[in-house]
């Protein structure tokens, strides 16, 4: 290769370095998230009817059980790998992150935030009322049905991933948050991520006594009451904002104009 | 160490021109405005679904005393919530309209993705409550009149009062009278009866439940009426609430 290639090439790097926004590992890991959502809808409306009506039926172990303890431990495993490998490579240096790489690790924070929402909406939103429908039609006769085993043991623990990625990059890399504990980002993770515990209170219920699905039953008010602190999202984005108009003082007058 | 690099950058600053932070500040704007829209969607829509979602779910749940009493009380939380968030932060009086807008694209994904495809009711039978209007009228009343008590008092007393008028265009069908072997029932008890819910009995439908079965013709405006009473006072609290979630405290390690 020449130097002159060898040069250019060298510039295109440095310039693709010094690039203060790359949002495109968020976007690709929400179209991974959405294949595979899709992919499992449709497992599940083949096998749902197919294999996941009789607990006690050897296609129901294959199918849907397997399933389960498939999927579990790989949560588990993620959920470690990510809240390890960002505590790993934490900086160690907090006070001195130059303001251009707090920007950039805000902004990438921002993308951690858009993953969280996205498996947020999965999570709360789809799976959660299609579990509705399923368990409203069709008699259950365990707690691991086909629905609750896509809805609580995957989607669930997914969102709780993607929290808990997007906490600990702030925790580790960006100052605002790694020197004290934000309340409202604290309440935003562990608040949702209370949703999984609570399925504890939900299967012991429905097990002991209430096999019928009443969606507005007591018994499920405990999913609301920990849901409600997703909206401490308001919190959090207030104050990467805060930090963002901070660091950009100079161009108020430019971003008002807009 | 550090990671940091200034390359680009003058000493000290975050952007190396306007240019490239007017754009991103652009990108980054929508990229949070979709965050918050998503994360309203999922919590406002369990919270709803697990309220009222019964009611809100099935055309034979849709009945005259419940469903118009739970439903608006249960919707205005995430409605004064929202607004109390975007209106203290961002002088935005559109709140109420956004979290229901997010509510119903929730809710209209799931109606026809497995209520309809999975496990195979026809629309009619699973079509959610209409918000959106009163969403625009908590909005209106916020925006006209700037205040937050004005908008509990007079807002959401119409909130209270919008929801059966404007979902009764398509509801009214569904009440029509039907004799079916002897037997006195709306249509939409019809469709519910064909179509059964066997985790759903018939005995733990709630609907027109009441002793004074002879006030029947009434019980819309004495529930909308009621409805419209509580859901003022829930607007108060979930103002606050919406305020409390919008602090940006931060906390000692050693406080948690």
């Amino acid at each position: 290769m020449s130097l002159t290639t060898e040069k250019a090439a060298g510039s295109v790097r440095a310039a693709e370095k010094d690039t203060i926004v790359n949002y495109w590992p968020a976007y690709w890991t929400m179209i991974c998230l959405f294949v595979f959502y899709v992919a499992i809808r449709i497992y599940e409306q083949y096998f749902g009817w197919k294999a996941g009506l009789d607990s006690f039926a050897p296609e129901f172990q294959t199918y849907w059980l397997n399933l389960m303890w498939t999927e579990l431990p790989l949560e588990f495993i993620a959920f470690c790998g990510i809240g390890g490998y960002l505590w790993k490579t934490r900086d160690r240096n907090i006070d001195a992150v130059a303001p251009r790489e707090e920007m950039r690790r805000l902004l990438t924070l921002i993308g951690w935030l858009a993953i969280y929402a996205f498996t947020v909406y999965w999570g709360a939103s789809y799976f959660t009322e299609q579990d509705g429908t399923w368990h409203q039609t069709v008699i259950r006769d365990t707690d691991f049905t086909p629905s609750h085993i896509l809805e609580f043991y995957l989607s669930y623990p997914i969102y709780i991933i993607a929290g808990w990625g997007a906490f600990m990059y702030a925790r580790t890399r960006i100052p605002q948050f790694a020197k004290k504990i934000s309340l409202p980002f604290l309440l935003f993770f562990a608040g949702p991520f209370m949703i999984f515990p609570n399925i504890g209170l939900n299967e012991w219920g429905h097990t002991f006594w209430f096999m019928e699905e009443l969606f507005t039953a007591p018994l499920h008010w405990g999913f609301v009451f920990f849901g409600w602190f997703a909206l401490a999202v308001f919190g959090t984005a207030c104050q990467v904002l805060d930090r963002v108009i901070e660091l950009s003082k100079e161009y108020e007058q430019d971003a008002l104009s807009l | 160490m550090s990671i940091s690099t200034e390359a680009g950058a003058p000493a000290g600053k975050a952007w190396k021109s306007k240019e490239e932070f007017l754009g991103c500040v652009m990108l980054t704007d929508w990229i949070l405005l979709v965050v918050l829209f998503a994360v309203v969607l999922g919590s406002f829509h369990i919270h709803y679904m697990l309220l009222a979602g019964d009611w809100d779910f099935w055309i034979d749940f849709k009945d005259r005393r419940m469903w118009p009493t739970v439903a608006p009380i249960v919707a205005m939380c995430f409605a004064a919530a929202v607004q109390s968030f975007l209106w203290q932060k961002f002088r935005l009086p559109i709140g109420a309209t956004v979290a229901c807008l997010a509510l119903l694209v929730g809710e209209w994904i799931n109606r026809y993705d497995n209520f309809w495809g999975w496990t195979f009711f026809p629309i009619n039978l699973v079509f959610p409550s209409a918000l959106i209007p009163m969403g625009f009228w908590l909005d209106v009343v916020l925006m006209m009149s700037g205040s937050w008590l004005v908008t509990a008092l007079v807002g959401s007393m119409g909130w209270g009062l919008l929801f059966y008028p404007i979902n009764w265009p398509v509801l009214a069908q569904y009440h029509q009278s039907a004799e079916i072997d002897g037997v006195l029932l709306t249509l939409a008890d019809l469709i519910g009866f064909n179509y059964v819910r066997t985790g759903t009995p018939e005995y733990i439908r709630m609907v027109e439940r009441g002793t004074l079965r002879t006030f029947g013709k009434d019980v819309v405006p004495v529930a909308a009426f009621f409805s419209a009473f509580i859901s003022m006072l829930i607007y108060f609290l979930w103002w606050k609430i919406g305020t409390w979630f919008s602090n940006t405290k931060y906390i000692d390690a050693d406080e948690i």
